[in-house]
């Protein structure tokens, strides 16, 4: 049957604007406070998180900006008439490689994160592998539903990190946040450095760029899409730091957890809110994993046209299953992050800046403004 | 979708096939066509056939009919009689036999409306059989159709499945044409429009699509008439059959299209983009298409005002959440998160449980397999002894199977607020879709507790998205969302404020009212 589309199936800005911050509000922001508050003193971390924010804002910007020069083309078209072809494969390649990466760290953090707070008893494997099955079957569908679920639970997952917040203030101690400025200048940069795997995401614009319609108009909603989570961070962290100062909030390994804990449920309908605040939080871990795993299969779809989106999602599969139970203790995962965060430099920062430079000395963009 | 492709179309081959002794052409000899008539039908002792002559001239015609399937009063008098008595008059001369003489009955002498021509006896039979009657004429081989349809019927009633405290109380009834007239009644615009088709290879019924031209999109009724055209089968004995040829996914547990007994729903639906099929012979039209939300909405909500429509909505998406939901919390709390309940209820819980040899799932699942066997005996039952079941169920299971120590106290509870939740939803369709979502809630529950839960609530979201009836994703207007959508989903905004037509029906005419009011 011909598909009958007159409820338009495309990715418009209010997707776009949607999918960002579905994308970065996942796990890392669980661990965010206490990698901030690590290197900072009493509530100074959120210059930091500020800083890193400003920053992937104007990475963000950069992003969209180098992606609107180029409607309706895949990151390797583009890329290879920036760069050469094999340089532009390679630059592919290395994305695939961090997409998938990401994927599994999500799908390992699931497992480590279900565990502390849900099942104690269920094997880790089981927990990833039900969460990966439910990761390939939201890829299955078509994208555009894909981002229609992003519309339907980023509301959710707002408001229930905003009821968190609200509801940890009747333990808030605005005593902890005070003195303000006495963290040396190392300790700021290195909180900026701690928070950017909490805020990288804009990316998957170089991917998305080829369904954006009209792609000249990516950067407005990307800017305010990015924007929600930055302003929940920040908000995250001062709260945090509020409730449970410095010093504890760095022994803490998950603290954006832990403040649920301060929470009482009104009318003690439910004792332990960080149990279904963990549980709400799983939809927005799914959002991530199941982004980055569409992102990935399309970016294999550019390089290999004829084979079917399926045919890539269950090749696909297995790899990210069997690198997400690779680390096995939670240092190792740790690390494995880090090695995220730093190929996130290169594909969030380096890539884009390079190619918008390239793009920009050399005088090439295909929108309309450039033919004219 | 492999079972909507084209089918072979069975072109009435069979009478062609075995050679039968009557023609299936008609003739210009009276006798011989009533005689071929009556073999077809194989001459049915409720076949009237009456020949007689026409006023006072030399010719004669044939009425036949099926009795009891026509309005016999008319055919008397206005048939009949008309043909027999006022062509007496003398000016009244017949001089030509065959064509003309035909032509004149047509034109003079039968005062009824529906009249038409035909020319085969294939239209003959099925006229005959849908309760017209046939008048033939000697010397031609055409006959007049005369539209006499009747017979018993059911009485117009309040529809039984959809009651409402305030509005309407008529709902449609198995005739079609009083369906269509309830239509009319509501929406008397030149642009509403009703497309016939003759449903079923034996059974024939009249399926009517109805729509308002210049409201709905063009390309839903042409996707609804593709969708359509390919039906064929022996007999749609309901609109269900209709619902589940032309849907657009039949892996899920979800209706995507609305049946309802209301007319005043159908009226609404049309003014806001829809399209309706109407199916002879039930009183439940189909409405596409539709979404999650539309389910959980009723037409009272507009009836009345809207701070009370708001906040009945509130209780029905509560009530759609405990009807899916509750069950599978209790196993999920029980089994893998006591901390999460409060400890006063804990101890309580822990207390009423004692004694109570499974565990929360097995508990769950026999209660809520019992409840559903209540309830579909309540259904099957005589009315007369409908009572009984109450008192078995409630008595009985409730307070026996508690005093036993098979279940505990608060199972029963569950068990109850479940089932009054889901009776307490608008739409019948989606109440059976949340019972089997519930089982498999509660299965995910047993299984990963509250992990299991989200797990299932996620998937559940990824169907929905994924899911279209007629083009229209059933999550909106949630998502995608339309620009106004909010004020008609979950509260319902004064009415006044409602201008538009919902947005993701893309109406060709957007707006439905003028806010500043009709001043010239």
């Amino acid at each position: 049957m011909k598909p009958f589309d007159y409820a338009d199936e495309k990715i418009g800005q209010k997707e776009i604007g949607f999918a960002l911050p579905s994308l970065v509000i996942g796990v890392s922001i669980l661990s965010l406070p206490r990698v901030v508050a690590d290197t900072t003193k009493f509530a100074d971390g959120w210059v930091s998180v500020l800083i890193a924010g400003l920053l992937s804002l104007l990475f963000t910007w950069i992003t969209a900006t180098l992606v609107s020069r180029f409607p309706n083309q895949s990151f390797l078209d583009y890329s290879s008439k920036l760069i050469s072809k094999p340089l532009a494969l390679s630059l592919t390649l290395f994305m695939i490689l961090y997409f998938v990466l990401f994927t599994a760290f999500e799908i390992n953090y699931i497992a480590i994160l279900t565990k502390q707070y849900l099942l104690d008893e269920t094997p880790k494997e089981i927990i990833s592998f039900v969460f990966l099955l439910l990761v390939i079957y939201a890829v299955a569908g078509s994208r555009a539903a894909l981002f229609r679920l992003n519309i339907l639970f980023l509301p959710i997952v707002v408001i229930v990190l905003l009821i968190l917040l609200i509801g940890a203030l009747s333990v808030f101690d605005p005593k902890h946040l005070f003195p303000l400025f006495k963290t040396n200048w190392m300790g700021y940069l290195k909180g900026v450095k701690g928070s950017f795997l909490a805020m990288t995401g804009w990316e998957i614009l170089l991917i998305y760029s080829a369904l954006i319609r009209p792609p000249v108009k990516a950067v407005k909603p990307a800017i305010i899409g990015m924007c929600v989570p930055i302003i929940l961070y920040l908000l995250l962290y001062i709260v945090t730091i509020g409730v449970y100062s410095n010093i504890v909030t760095r022994n803490l390994v998950f603290p954006t957890v832990e403040l649920a804990k301060e929470v009482e449920i009104p009318g003690g309908i439910f004792e332990r809110a960080e149990t279904l605040f963990f549980t709400v939080w799983i939809m927005t871990i799914f959002s991530t994993a199941s982004i980055f795993y569409d992102v990935s299969v399309m970016t294999i779809s550019s390089i290999f046209k004829k084979t079917k989106k399926a045919i890539i999602i269950f090749i696909l599969a297995p790899i990210i299953y069997v690198i997400s139970m690779l680390p096995k203790s939670f240092i190792e995962v740790t690390n494995f992050g880090h090695f995220i965060s730093f190929m996130a430099y290169f594909a969030a920062f380096i890539i884009p800046a390079l190619l918008l430079l390239i793009a920009k000395i050399r005088r090439i963009r295909e929108d309309k403004e450039g033919m004219a | 979708m492999a079972f909507n492709k084209p089918r072979k179309r069975r072109k009435n081959s069979q009478k062609a096939e075995d050679k039968e002794d009557f023609s299936i052409k008609l003739n210009t000899n009276l006798d011989d066509n009533i005689e071929n008539i009556k073999k077809l039908l194989d001459d049915p002792n409720d076949l009237v056939t009456r020949t007689f002559s026409i006023g006072h001239t030399k010719y004669t015609c044939a009425v036949a009919y099926i009795d009891g399937l026509t309005n016999t009063t008319l055919i008397n008098q206005m048939i009949i009689r008309n043909v027999q008595a006022e062509v007496e008059s003398p000016e009244t001369k017949v001089s030509e036999a065959g064509a003309p003489l035909l032509d004149r009955l047509y034109n003079e002498w039968l005062s009824v409306g529906g009249v038409k021509k035909a020319y085969s006896l294939d239209d003959v039979s099925l006229a005959i059989l849908s309760g017209n009657t046939v008048i033939l004429v000697g010397g031609t081989d055409q006959v007049i159709i005369i539209d006499t349809q009747g017979g018993p019927e059911r009485a117009v009633e309040e529809p039984t499945t959809e009651r409402l405290i305030r509005g309407p109380k008529v709902g449609f009834t198995e005739n079609i044409r009083t369906n269509t007239v309830f239509i009319r009644k509501r929406i008397r615009d030149a642009n509403l429009r009703f497309q016939s088709y003759k449903i079923g290879r034996r059974s024939k019924k009249t399926l009517i699509v109805t729509y308002i031209d210049g409201i709905v999109h063009p390309n839903l009724i042409s996707e609804v008439n593709k969708r359509l055209k390919t039906i064929d089968l022996d007999d749609a004995a309901e609109s269900g059959f209709i619902e589940q040829w032309i849907e657009d996914s039949f892996l899920t547990p979800f209706p995507q299209l609305e049946h309802t007994e209301r007319p005043d729903k159908v009226a609404q639906a049309l003014t806001d983009g829809k399209v309706a099929i109407l199916l002879e012979g039930t009183p439940f039209a189909l409405i596409a298409p539709i979404t999650f939300s539309n389910m959980l909405h009723s037409p009272e909500d507009y009836y009345e005002r809207w701070l009370f429509s708001t906040l009945i909505r509130f209780l029905r998406y509560l009530a759609a959440f405990i009807a899916v939901f509750l069950p599978a919390l209790y196993i999920a709390l029980l089994s893998y998160h006591p901390g999460l309940i409060p400890y006063k209820l804990a101890f309580f819980i822990a207390a009423s449980r004692e004694g109570v040899p499974f565990t929360a799932a097995v508990e769950a699942f026999m209660m809520e397999i019992t409840m559903e066997l209540l309830r579909e005996a309540g259904f099957r039952v005589p009315q007369p002894i409908g009572q009984t079941i109450g008192i078995v169920g409630g008595i009985v299971i409730g307070q026996a199977a508690v005093a036993a120590g098979i279940v505990s106290p608060i199972m029963v509870i569950i068990v109850a607020i479940t089932a009054i939740s889901s009776f307490s939803l608008p739409a019948y369709g989606l109440a059976i879709s949340f019972r089997i979502l519930r089982f498999g809630f509660m299965l995910a529950a047993a299984i990963f507790g509250l992990y299991g839960i989200i797990l299932a609530y996620i998937v559940v979201n990824i169907h929905i998205v994924n899911l279209k009836s007629f083009g229209v994703p059933y999550s909106t207007p949630f998502a995608p969302s339309f620009k106004g959508g909010w004020k008609d989903i979950v509260i319902r905004a004064p009415l006044t404020t409602l201008g538009k037509r919902p947005g993701y029906m893309k109406p060709k005419d957007k707006k439905r009212m003028n806010k500043g009011g009709n001043t010239s």
